[in-house]
């Protein structure tokens, strides 16, 4: 036995893991003492027992030694990091007592561990020809590895990423150094890129050397791909993420795209390749040496790539749609990603919700909004030209545009005047507006254009909005759309014109006719038939107004000149209903007007409407001479006030046939202007003297214009009770004379014959709720999905 | 300066453009456009025992009902009639028949109507609801001298077998 | 105080002086135009007849065109003649 002893102790001394002890590099043994206990062993006829005890024991001491004690350096007082947003400088984690220095410590002892186990085997060979099968260098890196990931330790992955950052860090620090702007005096006040410390104490060469053999070390030991795989792809990505917000937010003016890939190639991939390799800078990278976990890497790191960037952009996409067209390449890259990566359901959730919080509230004015809705048109056509997510996307604006009462006015001011929407540019480009049965017709002769609805879309989203004309309208139809119906558009316009002719007055229509003739073009010339005559009435009225004052026309002598704007009034609209009686010396002068306008055209007459008008009166009062031109009743007020100093409401009320409370409203302008003063409720005195108070030297029209600014025109909303009995009137009679019809069916009556052309729009389910109100009210009966009239 | 010109004296001037296209119009645009006014007027006088609506798509085919005249043996009975209106309406009168099986000395079995003012007497002024008010007074007022229903021209006379005809007639035609 | 009214900018319709509001004719607004014309007033005139009748002079020029025999006023059937001032 004192001979096994021996042997025992030669043993160890071959393979000290067999008494626990992992030491790297090891103790050189003389061949006689291979020699001696392979004589010793072979002569028990152990060899093949040793081995496989050697084998177990190399693999315990992985498990319960190696494993273990790398765990227990990393965990020991691994306080749990806060693991925060912000990234620890690189001097924080370089550290002496930090987790940085931790880590290659404890990888360092690992490795020697792993080498000295190494090392077992060829010695185990050396006394064992037969032992090269069973256990090979590969058996004890899995070993390893399993025994590794089996209890790997949840901060392992801070390790490692703090770890690969600094690498990261030192790697990248020639590609920012030469991509920076900064000039070199400036930046050597900087820290150093690469180790974040100053530049006279910058250890960069020494951190460098210290990571890369830590690297090669893991590498070696094939823990990388494994362990380190996970926490790498999440560093990997942060550093993506940093990257495209560092060098592409806010960026719009210019394409990214091929900047980024270059980035992930030259940078991120050759780095990733240096991980995985022993390749060092300076050597050539060829295919062949990039293994194949980093060949996988970079399918997977692209598509993040992408994904994070159509992200970036999307999250930026009403900047971009303000900013276009000069965030076209942003759009352009954005279409790029959306052709690998669907994005679609993110970008119109995203979108729609950015609008409604920037553009679609109270705060914002109509302008705006439209001026929004017009770039986002613009924008968004140029990334999906089949309109679809257009649709989608502006719906709420259309919505929300609908329910503010100034959207009409806006567009036709947007459209016939210069401002931000461009609208006034589109009209003059005066592109034909497309309608459904060419838009029909195209898609079957242009079969080879045809492009299916972008994926990603809810398909009832899809049916909902089924019309292509829509979808492939001009900007200046989806404006329109807005409201719906361009003839309920063409209404409004009437509206405003109107307005605006018999506001100015000034007989000068020749920029509402530019604007009409290129609106002709779009709408067509029966929806403004009716604008067509209203300025034909202008340059009319401006030729007959030369013929009555033309010499020897009015054969009474006149106390002022009278011009007026003649119209033809079934093509105008309805007027509102103010009144204003003149004083007879003025109606005669009216009269003799009228006289010569009858006489010029035969079996005509004229309707005076006194109310509307500008009057360029001259008031004397003391010493003060005032001309101002002022609206007609506010010019009868004052002219009654020369003969009579003090009136009462009523009084004046009744005499000019003006209600009390409108002719308050017009009397508080001359009290502005210190001519008439409240001596009590309801009667109002003239002031004779001069008031010091009261300064009024210039004194125009745009006082009178301002409190006069109210529409000469009915308003749209009270016509719409009016409308309603219209549409009854028609139902009852399609129902007494074709019995019962289901709502569509009404619904289609209605608007064949109650529309009359006045754009008069009425959605089914208007229809439906005023229906059932008349079933409720028993005038209507409904059974069998069809109406009739209750007996 | 003219006014209230004589196109014929003032030559072909002013007239020349409409006199030409003289005979059936054929932009049927002018028509229902009156045809539309018509309907307006007619649904907003909404007037009592007589109505008219459009059949359909089509604003030149009508479909028009009437309530026999009270006081006559027609009274508290509904007639339907179809209207259908010429490309020259109101330039030539539109085709009016009963719908609803009417026997009266001026309507024949088939619905046809006897009434001058739908034939020579026609006017341009006549419209809708004058048609339907003369059936409606044609009803208690038929002109016997030509009948289109020789038996009940015959029967006229005596007003209470009439009656008794009509009830019958009414029970016979009840589901048409 | 004195107030001279130097000069007024005012707002007028034009009516044809007749008996009715629409042509019995067209039914429309005298007004307006007949169903064959865009513009109102001196391109499409009113004529009267010297029964006092009027009419859209394209409207009772197309009527009389298509009465064969006697050319009578739709309105009282007497013959038509125009009433020219």
């Amino acid at each position: 036995m004192g001979d096994f002893s021996v042997v025992w102790s030669e043993l160890l001394k071959i393979f000290p893991i067999l008494n626990g002890e992992i030491v790297y590099p090891l103790q050189e043994i003389e061949k006689e003492v291979f020699e001696d206990v392979y004589r010793h062993l072979n002569s028990l006829g152990s060899v093949e027992t040793f081995t496989a005890i050697l084998d177990l024991e190399v693999e315990s001491t992985v498990r319960n030694i190696l494993a273990p004690k790398l765990w227990k350096q990393l965990a020991s007082d691994a306080e749990p990091k806060e693991k925060s947003d912000q990234v620890m400088t690189i001097a924080e984690i370089t550290a002496k007592d930090g987790l940085f220095s931790k880590f290659i410590d404890a990888v360092n002892e690992l490795y020697d561990g792993y080498r000295c186990l190494l090392e077992m085997k060829p010695r185990l060979i050396r006394l064992n020809k037969n032992a090269a099968s069973s256990s090979d260098v590969e058996n004890i890196k899995s070993t390893l590895r399993n025994a590794l990931l089996a209890r790997l330790p949840p901060t392992f992955n801070s390790f490692i990423s703090d770890f690969y950052s600094v690498h990261y860090g030192l790697f990248t620090k020639d590609s920012i150094l030469s991509s920076t702007t900064i000039d070199s005096e400036v930046f050597t006040e900087l820290p150093c890129p690469g180790c974040n410390y100053d530049h006279d104490q910058c250890c960069c060469q020494q951190l460098t050397e210290m990571v890369n053999s830590t690297n090669l070390k893991l590498l070696e030991m094939g823990l990388i791909d494994r362990l380190a795989g996970s926490a790498l792809t999440i560093l990997i990505k942060l550093k993506i993420k940093e990257h495209i917000n560092d060098t592409c937010l806010g960026i719009f003016d210019r394409s990214h795209l091929k900047q980024l890939e270059t980035w992930i190639n030259d940078v991120v991939m050759t780095w990733l390749t240096s991980i995985f390799t022993e390749w060092r800078s300076g050597d050539d990278i060829n295919n062949e040496q990039i293994p194949e976990s980093v060949q996988a890497f970079k399918v997977k790191l692209t598509y993040f790539m992408y994904e994070t960037f159509a992200q970036n952009v999307i999250s930026q996409f009403f900047s971009i749609i303000i900013d276009y067209p000069d965030s076209t390449p942003a759009i352009e890259d954005l279409k790029i990603c959306m052709e690998k990566i669907d994005m679609r359901v993110h970008l119109t959730e995203s979108l729609r919700s950015a609008l409604e919080a920037r553009i679609l509230h109270p705060g914002v004015n109509t302008m705006d909004i439209l001026t929004g809705y017009v770039a986002a048109i613009k924008a968004i056509r140029h990334l999906d030209n089949t309109g679809v997510i257009l649709e989608i996307v502006t719906a709420p604006i259309k919505d929300y545009l609908r329910k503010r009462n100034d959207t009409v006015r806006r567009v036709v001011t947007g459209l016939t005047e210069e401002g931000p929407t461009d609208l006034s540019e589109e009209l003059a480009k005066g592109e034909l507006i497309k309608d459904g049965k060419d838009a029909g017709l195209n898609e079957f002769s242009n079969w080879e254009n045809w492009e299916p609805d972008p994926f990603g879309i809810d398909p009832d989203v899809l049916q909902m909005n089924n019309s292509k004309i829509i979808r492939s309208a001009d900007i200046i139809s989806m404006v329109v759309d807005i409201y719906g119906s361009k003839e309920l558009f063409m209404v409004e316009y009437r509206n405003l014109m109107a307005d605006r002719l018999l506001s100015q007055l000034d007989f000068n229509s020749e920029k509402e006719i530019r604007n009409l003739e290129l609106l002709k073009i779009r709408f067509g010339e029966s929806l403004l038939h009716s604008c067509e005559v209203m300025l034909k009435d202008v340059t009319d009225s401006k030729r007959i107004n030369a013929h009555i004052h033309g010499d020897g026309n009015i054969n009474e002598s006149t106390l002022f000149d009278i011009t007026s704007l003649i119209i033809s009034a079934q093509f105008w609209p309805s007027f509102n209903k103010e009144s204003l009686q003149l004083p007879e010396e003025l109606e005669n002068e009216f009269k003799k007007f009228t006289k010569a306008y009858e006489s010029y055209k035969g079996n005509r007459t004229l309707n005076w409407r006194t109310v509307t008008g500008r009057v360029n009166i001259v008031i004397e009062i003391g010493e003060r001479v005032m001309e101002m031109t002022v609206p007609p009743t506010q010019a009868v007020i004052i002219y009654h006030f020369q003969h009579k100093s003090v009136w009462t409401l009523d009084e004046l009320s009744s005499l000019i046939k003006v209600p009390p409370s409108a002719l308050r409203r017009r009397i508080s302008f001359w009290q502005n202007h210190g001519l008439i003063t409240e001596t009590e409720p309801g009667v109002f005195s003239l002031l004779e003297e001069e008031s010091e108070k009261i300064e009024f030297e210039e004194m125009n029209i745009t006082d009178a214009d301002e409190e006069d600014l109210e529409s000469a025109m009915a308003s749209a909303s009270d016509q719409r009770e009016e409308e309603l009995q219209v549409f009854w009137s028609y139902i009852v009679g399609m129902l007494t004379n074709l019995d019962s019809m289901p709502i569509d069916r009404i619904h289609q009556m209605l608007k064949l014959f109650a529309s009359n052309g006045g754009g008069v729009e009425f959605t089914q389910d208007e229809l439906k709720h005023f229906l059932q109100r008349k079933v409720r009210e028993h005038k209507l009966l409904f059974s069998g999905g069809v109406y009739q009239l209750a007996k | 300066m003219a006014q209230n010109i004589s196109p014929e004296q003032s030559g072909a001037g002013g007239s020349s453009k409409h006199s030409d296209d003289s005979l059936p119009v054929k932009d049927n645009h002018a028509v229902s456009k009156r045809l539309h006014k018509e309907l307006m007027n007619l649904m907003m006088a909404n007037e009592k025992g007589i109505s008219a609506f459009p059949d359909g798509e089509n604003i030149f085919k009508w479909v028009g009902t009437i309530a026999g005249p009270i006081n006559t043996v027609y009274a508290s009975q509904t007639y339907r009639l179809s209207l259908d209106f010429p490309n020259s309406y109101p330039y030539a009168a539109p085709v009016v028949k009963f719908l609803t099986p009417c026997f009266h000395p001026n309507v024949d079995l088939q619905g046809a109507i006897c009434l001058d003012i739908l034939k020579d007497k026609w006017s341009a002024l006549y419209d809708v609801r004058t048609i339907l008010l003369s059936i409606q007074s044609l009803l208690g007022e038929p002109n016997n001298e030509s009948p289109l229903n020789a038996q009940a021209a015959m029967m006229w006379n005596d007003q209470k077998e009439y009656k008794k005809y009509l009830d019958a007639f009414y029970e016979k035609h009840k589901d048409t | 105080m004195k107030v001279t009214i130097k000069s007024w900018t005012g707002v007028a319709s034009w009516r044809w002086i007749a008996n009715d509001e629409n042509c019995g004719i067209c039914r429309m607004s005298f007004e307006s135009t007949c169903p064959e014309c865009a513009l109102p007033g001196d391109d499409c005139p009113l004529v009267w007849g010297v029964c006092s009748h009027c009419f859209h002079m394209h409207c009772i020029v197309k009527w009389l065109n298509l009465q064969p025999l006697n050319k009578q006023c739709p309105m009282c059937r007497q013959s038509w003649k125009f009433n020219i001032h």
